[in-house]
């Protein structure tokens, strides 16, 4: 599976904090601002979600989660039930 | 567990110059960078945030880049020709060993896509260093910073432009950026610049 496959130590240079944390990536249909923000209430919700955006810029609409977990598929539900497509990219 | 990897890293960065170089940003997509890379859009999304950070964390590397290699043997506290001379080579020669990243930060130079405060600060002091010496010796008249940038430096990076480019002006043939041309156009902008 690719997102438990990436774990990797933020450098402390970059991010200014060394916890280990999980980049998830997933192909979405979120391709306006409003629909950002709508997500963004239940992404910030979260506490175990570190970090997170939407590449609005690029074809794929990749919504970008940096978490202390590692389950792809706790954000696709949350993303699913919010109404939109979203679907893990696979290495 | 996946680290870093480094030579992804390189590669991901180098092809994504390449492309814009080529192709401008609009011609910058991740599927085309994964493909050009040999990596997946997943992967890239390791390394950056979106397309935005990629082109931002591309400049800041690049101008660290050339920071380094303009500050090579150049002393802030030299006599302006002889300062000018050694900025003028060492550009120069990265310029030429690295036509891609230069024509990567002179795009960039005037887009609003990047911050440009992020700007190497000890190149930045250098340059500022040395120029407000010559200026205290009266070897440099004082001028907008606009200005002083665009005689001392914008002839340089034209020349070196023909140069890459086997070009010319219309109908003669192509450029070549030699020792006497150097020179000679080093000449003219260090006399524009005496008080």
């Amino acid at each position: 599976m690719f997102c438990g496959d990436l774990r990797h130590k933020h450098s402390a240079m970059e991010e200014n904090y060394t916890t280990e944390a999980f980049v998830l990536v997933f192909k979405t249909n979120i391709n306006h601002k409003k629909d950002v923000k709508l997500l963004g209430q239940i992404l910030d919700a979260q506490s175990d979600i570190i970090s997170w955006n939407v590449d609005l810029s690029d074809i794929d609409n990749v919504l970008r989660i940096e978490s202390t977990f590692s389950d792809c598929s706790r954000i696709q539900e949350l993303v699913t039930r919010a109404g939109y497509h979203c679907e893990e990219l696979t290495d | 567990m996946r680290t870093r990897d480094i030579n992804k890293e390189s590669t991901i960065r180098e092809k994504a110059i390449e492309i814009i170089v080529n192709h401008g940003f609009d011609g910058l997509s991740m599927h085309k960078l994964a493909k050009a890379a040999e990596v997946s859009v997943a992967t890239i999304y390791i390394y950056y945030k979106d397309r935005e950070d990629l082109i931002q964390k591309l400049y800041t590397a690049e101008t660290k880049k050339m920071a380094d290699a303009t500050l090579i043997n150049f002393d802030p506290d030299c006599h302006f020709d002889e300062g000018l001379k050694i900025q003028w080579l060492n550009r120069i020669k990265y310029c030429l060993e690295n036509p891609y990243s230069m024509q990567f930060t002179e795009q960039l130079r005037n887009s609003p896509l990047v911050d440009r405060s992020v700007m190497d600060r000890r190149f930045l002091d250098a340059m500022s260093k040395f120029v407000h010496n010559a200026i205290d010796r009266g070897e440099l008249l004082p001028l907008p910073v606009e200005i002083y940038w665009s005689v001392a430096f914008a002839p340089l990076y034209q020349l070196v432009k023909f140069h890459i480019s086997r070009s010319s002006m219309p109908g003669r043939p192509p450029f070549i950026l030699d020792e006497k041309q150097i020179n000679l156009t080093l000449g003219l902008v260090l006399k524009a610049l005496k008080p």
